[in-house]
């Protein structure tokens, strides 16, 4: 194998590292009073949970978009297509109608995510398990039923919010809107044990993405099993972004920039160093915007409205340099 | 291997139909037929790529529906029409994945030897660190053939290897094929299009017509004048050319 171009990305990679550390320590230390050692600490205290936030999202969107676009074996997928975030959308908005906004699984965030974690994990396992072999595993398949899922969740959610107490959907709106500047830091633990979860029982299937693009024909000729290891990564991705849309808010767009940006960086099929990357990057783009706007914008813009405007261009690039679409 | 009572429907429509034959070591063997007789199809099963309804297909004694897909992908190798890789894939990396059934992602030096030898074998040493999507279709099929050596199968199985392939580039390839069984030893299968093609570099030939097997035999007992218009319903004229029956159609 190529040794000087593993190398090379290896190099790459550190170097993202490093820009990511450096953005952490800054976004940590900006403006802070060091000398006031009470203003110190309460600074940190708010800061911490954060940034350990944006760094788990940044890795749950960035290693489920790199996973999600090799299954799809297309470069400008991400796994909203997937119709997840519109479920938890309904899932917020149902909860919160039928049960209110005072209601422990509304209020209780560890408990409304273990609602979400359920129920998109339900949902994906009935999708990919009993739907996949009925279509004869067809990917496409997978993807029309995440599109016509889509509407069909955000048609019940938006009924149910035409018929809602006004009170309460400006409470349910909150946890809607993706926004640094109000995530969910009650569920770090939870989270990362989900990660830490999923990405121990789908080890060998991760090893085996490398094979898994080169088509089913040929993953079965090498002897692995496409199918089984197919269905367990998009459950994967599913939980993934349920971890992430639960924290921040539906933002998956952001995943489709920082997938890309690491392919075309990299330049390599090795899945382990393309999600690395797409971590990175994502770690980067999330901090690296949060520091901008609460220390240039003071909270005046949040830096969704930056990765949707950056993303957009970015996206139009990919569509009209046609890098491998 | 052996082929038995082979079955296989789809939506009701039979297109694989009581299919029996045994496969003869160290040869090459061609299936042919008119389209839609059904001969990818039982490449396909044969390959475990397809699901089959009924029948057997047993590869050294047992039937490949009991082999470890793993083990079995260590002397048997398929290569099919639909290759596109939209990774940015070397051909050395390519040929690099047939060593994966051996030794999954860490390779050894003697894999990194027999990768060499698979690379200098299809004459790829020039073209090694290119990426797969920027090849022409001659070299694709080159790369992808000598990942197959790299996996050391004693079976290869190639679906319409010509297909999409100039004059000179299918004619090629067929040479090729007569090497992987001259000079490796390997048994090959192939479904071809092209009798000629058949006729010429082949040692055995199986024609198919409607699912069924309408002829099994050596190339001089298939290509026929007879049997010929029988299976593709057209006239046939047989020329005997540096001693191999080669066919018209008009």
């Amino acid at each position: 194998m190529n040794v000087k171009a593993y190398q090379a990305n290896i190099r790459k990679l550190g170097i993202m590292l490093i820009l990511v550390l450096l953005a952490a320590a800054a976004y940590m230390f900006a403006e802070v009073d060091f000398g006031n050692e009470k203003l110190f600490r309460y600074a940190m205290k708010i800061r911490t949970p954060k940034l350990i936030v944006m760094l788990i999202t940044a890795f749950a969107i960035g290693g489920a978009s790199i996973v999600f676009q090799s299954v799809i074996n297309n470069r400008i997928v991400t796994p909203c297509l997937l119709g997840m975030n519109s479920l938890y959308t309904l899932i917020h908005t149902a909860v919160v109608f039928f049960l209110g906004a005072g209601s422990m699984a509304a209020s209780n965030a560890n408990l409304s995510f273990a609602i979400d974690l359920v129920l998109m994990g339900a949902a994906a396992t009935v999708i990919y398990s009993y739907l996949f072999r009925k279509t004869n595993h067809s990917v496409l398949y997978v993807l029309l039923v995440g599109t016509v899922l889509t509407s069909f969740f955000s048609s019940i959610q938006t009924t149910l919010t035409r018929v809602m107490d006004p009170n309460e959907y400006d409470s349910l709106l909150n946890s809607l809107v993706a926004s640094f500047s109000n995530i969910n830091t009650e569920i770090i633990v939870l989270s990362l044990a989900v990660l830490a979860a999923v990405i121990f029982i789908l080890r060998k299937d991760l090893a085996l993405l490398d094979v898994l693009t080169l088509g089913k024909d040929q993953a079965t000729n090498l002897g692995v099993d496409y199918d089984r290891s197919i269905r367990r990564l998009l459950l994967g991705v599913t939980l993934c972004i349920a971890v992430a849309t639960a924290m921040v808010g539906p933002i998956s767009f952001l995943g489709l920039i920082i997938a890309n940006l690491s392919r075309q960086l990299l330049k390599t099929y090795r899945h382990h160093l393309l999600i690395l990357g797409s971590a990175f990057f994502g770690m980067i783009v999330l901090v690296g915007g949060q520091l901008i706007v609460e220390h240039v914008f003071v909270y005046a813009v949040p830096v969704s409205v930056f990765i949707t405007v950056g993303g957009g261009i970015y996206f139009l690039y990919l569509l009209l340099s046609n890098k491998g679409i | 291997m052996r082929i038995k009572e082979l079955t296989k429907k789809y939506d009701g429509k039979t297109v694989v139909d009581g299919v029996t034959f045994e496969i003869p070591k160290g040869k090459v063997l061609s299936l042919i037929g008119p389209n839609g007789a059904g001969k990818s199809t039982v490449m396909g099963i044969i390959s475990r790529l397809i699901a089959r309804d009924s029948g057997q297909v047993s590869f050294a004694g047992t039937d490949i529906k009991k082999w470890k897909s793993r083990d079995l992908s260590r002397r048997l190798a398929i290569l099919t029409q639909s290759n596109h890789v939209q990774m940015k894939l070397t051909v050395r990396e390519l040929v690099s994945f047939g060593r994966f059934p051996y030794s999954g992602s860490r390779r050894t030096k003697e894999d990194e030897e027999i990768i060499d030898k698979a690379v200098a074998y299809m004459e790829l040493q020039d073209i090694q660190d290119q990426f797969i999507d920027e090849l022409s279709g001659g070299q694709r099929q080159r790369a992808y053939i000598a990942m197959v050596i790299a996996q050391d199968t004693e079976y290869i199985l190639l679906d319409e290897p010509t297909n999409n392939l100039d004059i000179y580039h299918a004619t090629n390839m067929m040479k090729i094929v007569r090497r992987l069984c001259d000079e490796l030893g390997k048994t090959v299968i192939l479904v071809l299009h092209e009798i000629n093609y058949a006729a010429f570099y082949s040692d055995y030939i199986c024609a198919f017509v409607d699912g069924k097997i309408a002829k099994f035999g050596t190339v001089k007992e298939v290509m026929t004048k007879e049997t010929l218009s029988a299976i593709y319903k057209v006239d046939f004229e047989i020329l005997e050319i540096s001693g191999k029956p080669l066919s018209i159609y008009y």
